[in-house]
């Protein structure tokens, strides 16, 4: 590896220089000084350079497998069948700076334990082939590094975890308090808020202090190895130069050039040591989140059928039959009875909460997989080939809004071309959005905020007008809505199914249900 | 760079004296670790020098050797020292600044509170705060220390060795050093913004991804949206590329510096030793102390690549610190009084536009309630129920138009004295995390027990709480594990804790069956007879409760 070759460099800058230091004691004068002078900077701008490379090489590694793994997580999440693993903001959190976190376990921890394999042990070499007493030294106060940087490495494991729990916890009272900040308004309670948020911040500080002075202490006795080694090799050297030491050396007594290149071989015998003890927290944050990744992607989740991306519309009139369906939710199996959906019909699902009525709408549009039974649509089967074709002559209406971070026209018509104005006119939303502040650019809250929940839902019913569907699945449609705008939304559904859409509504609402062609009551068993 | 150094100014104004004891500190370990090296280079030198000349037995070993000692010892203690001083003080000044964060995030206007995305926020009060503890530790104290550990430097080496090699030595470093940062930050600029651009817009995409996915499936859009996500992380990569390019440039640039530096004091100290003007040990301190000297300048490389992060976090941070100021009450608190009892609520031709907006939401609203007084505001969605309930309790300001309190013009009252008269319960009020207690003790910090219950038995929450394991219950997030109308009720009888004199409510009942909202709505008046309320709703059950009804159109 570059990295290791670059440190075995120095070496032979360490040769250079003692060599033209002992010259010029000894009055030989070997090299002129210009020489010796050139020669090190050459080295060292060799070290330089291969330096440079080798962490460039390092951090392609590191990007390849952080965008790589990136790319992964946003394919599984996203065509993930059922509800999400976890919140939106913690996925997001783990596929943003959470991965990025095994960039220095790559670009640090790898070459630095790389070159503790390495460069210790040719210095130990050097050492013993010139004074077995300087050798010694090392070889003794070497090893003692791991040995003590493992017990640190216990108190830091337990330190660290304990840090990352107190992050937790700031974190979700930020999260929990900042959604509150109207209500904390009100009630005139900032003043407690704030005292509460401080307290919690100073328990972070303390955890992370924890944190730090064991990692300061562990380079600090590191430290003080290396310096107490350095500091060793020097004294001996400067006493057997002297002639008071007549051991440890196979010249006595040892020579200048000796001596002068143990000095300097000296502190980089320690360095990689110390490199990769400064890199340890960099292997125990990457491994916890290589741990949490191992996690999600090996929870055996389903992918719903299909891409979920744009294609051809599936031929054949849009009607709809199931046989022995049966979804499973967990250890809940829902058996659905058989039936048949003609084009244009207008229906709704009804029975008590949990009993199947969104999965029944999620079946049909291919994002819940039946264990049994069969689904056709259009004249075909319900499959990885058909599923997008089929999509795209659907439209659903959801039961809690979501915006994406983009102009309300956008979340309407998703980058189509035709003008929305006719889709706002037909789900009776002119006027709202006439009033906001921006218009058809305004950008909404992630759940509507700027709407109230009667528009947001009546903006959704927009976006189905815009994509002129042949079959429309709205669930719960109506629900929190007060009678004269929920009689609005019916007004809506109704008006694109008298376009000829069939409509199927999953509904606990009995006038909404009342105005549908047929009533399908799911039962438990 | 202004908003970098007013933070910096505020941990030092916050933690002056350890951040001075730091400083003091990590001066010493540069200057201890040239002195070791450059010390151990002279002794080891002078005495080959003496051991050639056979004067071995004069040569004093003793004292050198004991300073190399002592300066290996100092020099570890005196790091451990510096790091926990520094690093505590800034986590401290950090801590605090987190809080002031929060503060001024709760003092924002409504209008600014209702449009904050969470994970927004909490970027801002973790990720940018922490990017910020590399102002102290990786930008001035580590820049500040080298160049006084370069001048000390240079004093000693001009006095022990030569002006020349303390010129060459200190010359290179500082110059060297300096251009690389400033070239670095200038090109690193660009790139840490764009990347870090990046980086939001793939989180926010994402995040869209994940929400509404099956929205986007259905509508075929979910393959957009994954494009979507990936070319954001596409763009990043591409400029964290560029950034680590340039950061390993400034890694090259710094240790070409070092070699030089050390290089050329070799050449400079030999070629004077040979001409006899210096001594040959005084030659290789020379080479040694600038072997350590690139202490002083290994830490900027970090510092140079963290620069642009650490500029835009700081610019965040110091805007957000300053939200645009409330329309602040004209009165101060000590100067506030008001009648003993209360004359309810009036309002004069009350006029508001959302901003931007072409047509008004309330055009020339007039209304009274007394106290005792229940009004209900009828309309449909949109027709400006919601609104006019946030005018009411300042939330929001008016376009034109009168609101009294007690016979006080609103503006005029002082946000404490405002809130404990006058209380208004959202359409989207949110519980917290915690036990039902202190839910409650939000509204009413010295709340007692049989207080609690009282309250709890007006809202018909009492049985209910009790089945649940009683007032110590604790909720998860936003009050998650109560049933929606259980945490409606209980938002309720918060609001009743506070004993307003004009409470408003905004779909007081919505979530609960009819029988229970008529309870509920019952309790509400017994427990506050004297309270002016208006309620903004749409059922019956709301509606028959009042004592008259207004109409929006």
């Amino acid at each position: 590896m570059l990295s290791v070759l670059g440190a075995l460099i120095w070496p032979l800058q360490a040769v250079l220089v003692a060599f033209g230091v002992s010259g010029l004691l000894q009055g030989q004068d070997i090299w002129k000084s210009g020489t010796v002078a050139a020669g090190f900077i050459l080295l060292g701008l060799l070290r330089a350079v291969l330096g440079y490379a080798a962490e460039g090489q390092l951090f392609q590694a590191a990007d390849g497998i952080v965008s790589a793994t990136r790319a992964r997580m946003v394919l599984r999440e996203s065509l993930r069948a059922g509800p999400a693993s976890q919140g939106a903001g913690g996925l997001a959190a783990l596929a943003g700076e959470k991965l990025e976190m095994i960039v220095p376990y790559v670009t640090r921890y790898a070459p630095a334990q790389a070159r503790v394999m390495v460069v210790p042990l040719v210095i130990l070499a050097l050492a013993f082939s010139m004074s077995w007493a300087v050798g010694l030294v090392l070889l003794i106060s070497g090893p003692l590094i791991p040995v003590f940087m493992a017990l640190v490495g216990f108190a830091a494991k337990a330190a660290s975890e304990r840090q990352m729990a107190e992050i937790g916890t700031l974190n979700d009272l930020l999260v929990d308090r900042l959604a509150a900040l109207v209500d904390i308004r009100l009630l005139d309670a900032g003043d407690a808020l704030i005292t509460g948020f401080a307290g919690a911040a100073e328990r972070l500080r303390a955890q992370t202090m924890a944190v730090l002075r064991v990692a300061f202490l562990s380079s600090t006795v590191l430290e003080l190895f290396a310096a107490i080694g350095v500091a060793m090799v020097a004294v001996y050297c400067g006493f057997a130069l002297l002639g008071a030491l007549e051991f440890g050396a196979y010249s006595t007594p040892l020579t200048p050039f000796e001596a002068i290149f143990l000095l300097l071989l000296a502190p980089e015998f320690y360095q990689p040591l110390r490199d990769l003890s400064t890199a340890w927290h960099d292997k125990a944050s990457a491994l916890a989140v290589a741990a949490e990744i191992e996690a999600l992607e090996s929870d055996g989740a389903d992918a719903i059928l299909g891409t979920g991306g744009h294609s051809g519309a599936l031929t054949g009139p849009a009607q709809i039959a199931g046989r022995g369906l049966v979804v499973q939710r967990g250890a809940q199996a829902i058996a659905y009875p058989d039936f048949d959906i003609a084009p244009g019909e207008t229906l709704a699902i009804m029975g008590p909460s949990g009993v199947g009525k969104t999965s029944f709408l999620l079946m049909l549009a291919g994002l819940e997989t039946p264990r049994e039974g069969a689904l056709t649509v259009a004249g075909h089967p319900l499959d990885a080939q058909t599923v997008d074709g089929w999509r795209a002559r659907l439209a659903w209406v959801p039961q809690t809004p979501h915006f994406l971070n983009a102009s309300l026209r956008h979340n309407i018509s998703f980058g189509g071309d035709a003008p929305v104005d006719d889709a706002l006119a037909a789900a009776a939303v002119s006027d709202v959005v006439a009033r906001l502040p921006q218009g058809l650019n305004t950008r909404l809250g992630e759940t509507g905020g700027g709407l109230s929940g009667g528009e947001a839902r009546r903006v959704t019913l927009a976006r189905a007008f815009y994509a002129a569907p042949d079959v429309l699945l709205a669930d719960e449609p109506t629900a929190d809505l007060d009678d004269e705008t929920a009689a609005l939304v019916a007004e809506g559904l109704l008006a694109l199914a008298a376009k000829g859409a069939a409509l199927i509504v999953a509904t606990h609402d009995p006038a909404l249900a009342a105005r549908m062609d047929r009533v399908i009551r799911l039962r438990g068993h | 760079m202004r908003a970098l150094w007013s933070i910096f100014r505020m941990i030092v104004a916050d933690q002056r004296q350890a951040m001075l004891r730091g400083a003091v500190l990590s001066l010493t370990v540069l200057l201890a670790g040239a002195a070791l090296l450059g010390l151990s280079g002279w002794f080891i030198t002078a005495a080959a020098a003496a051991g050639l000349a056979g004067v071995g037995a004069v040569f004093d070993v003793f004292r050198p050797s004991a300073m190399v000692r002592f300066l290996a010892l100092g020099r570890t203690a005196a790091r451990y020292g510096e790091r926990v001083l520094t690093h505590d003080a800034t986590l401290r000044t950090l801590a605090a600044l987190r809080v002031r964060l929060l503060g001024a995030y709760a003092a924002a206007p409504y209008d600014r509170l209702i449009r904050l995305r969470g994970a927004q926020v909490l970027n801002r009060i973790t990720a940018d705060v922490d990017a910020l503890d590399g102002v102290s530790l990786r930008l001035v104290l580590p820049v500040g220390a080298g160049l006084a550990a370069q001048a000390v430097a240079f004093a000693a080496l001009w006095w022990l060795v030569d002006l020349r090699v303390a010129l060459w030595i200190c010359g290179s470093f500082t110059i060297g050093a300096g251009l690389a940062l400033i070239l670095t930050v200038r090109a690193a600029d660009a790139p840490s913004r764009r990347a870090e651009r990046a980086a939001q817009a793939f989180r926010s995409r994402f995040v869209d991804l994940i929400r509404a996915r099956t929205d986007l499936a259905i509508h075929g859009q979910l393959v957009v949206q994954q494009n979507a996500a990936l070319a954001a992380d596409q763009q990043r990569r591409l400029q964290s590329a560029r950034l680590d390019r340039i950061e390993r440039l400034a890694g090259l640039a710094l240790n070409v510096v070092a070699t030089l530096a050390a290089g050329g004091a070799l050449w400079i100290g030999m070629t004077l030793a040979q001409a006899g003007s210096i001594g040959a040990p005084f030659a290789a301190l020379g080479f040694f102390a600038a072997l350590a000297l690139a202490e002083t300048i290994a830490p900027l490389r970090r510092t140079a690549a963290d620069l642009g992060r650490m500029t835009e976090a700081a610019g965040r941070v110091k805007r957000d610190l300053h939200p645009l100021p409330q329309s602040a009450a004209r009165i101060s608190d000590e100067d506030f009084s008001t009648a003993e009892t209360s004359t309810g609520l009036h309002v004069q031709a009350l006029c508001y536009h959302r901003p931007g907006a072409s047509l008004p939401v309330l055009d020339g609203i007039d209304l009274a309630v007394a106290p005792g007084e229940i009004l209900a505001v009828t309309g449909q969605s949109g027709s400006g129920k919601s609104t006019l309930l946030l005018l009411l309790a300042r939330l929001i300001a008016p376009d034109s138009g009168n609101i009294f309190v007690n016979k006080l013009a609103l503006a005029d009252w002082p946000e404490s004295q405002l809130r404990a008269n006058l209380m208004l319960v959202p359409q989207r009020a949110v519980l917290m995390a915690g036990t039902i207690h202190d839910n409650l003790a939000l509204a009413r910090p010295d709340l007692d027990h049989a207080t609690a219950q009282a309250v709890l038995k007006a809202v018909a929450l009492d049985q209910v709480i009790e089945a649940r394991g009683g007032l110590n219950t604790r909720l998860g997030d936003g009050g998650s594990g109560l049933s929606g109308g259980e945490a409606r009720r209980l938002v309720l009888a918060r609001a009743l804790l506070r004993n307003p004199a004009v409470l408003l409510l905004d779909e007081p009942t919505e979530g609960l069956d009819e029988a229970t909202a008529k309870r509920v709505l019952t309790g509400i008046r017994a427990y506050l007879p004297d309270a002016a309320i208006i309620t903004a709703s749409h059922r019956p059950a709301e509606t028959d409760w009042a004592d008259r009804v207004l109409h929006l159109a």
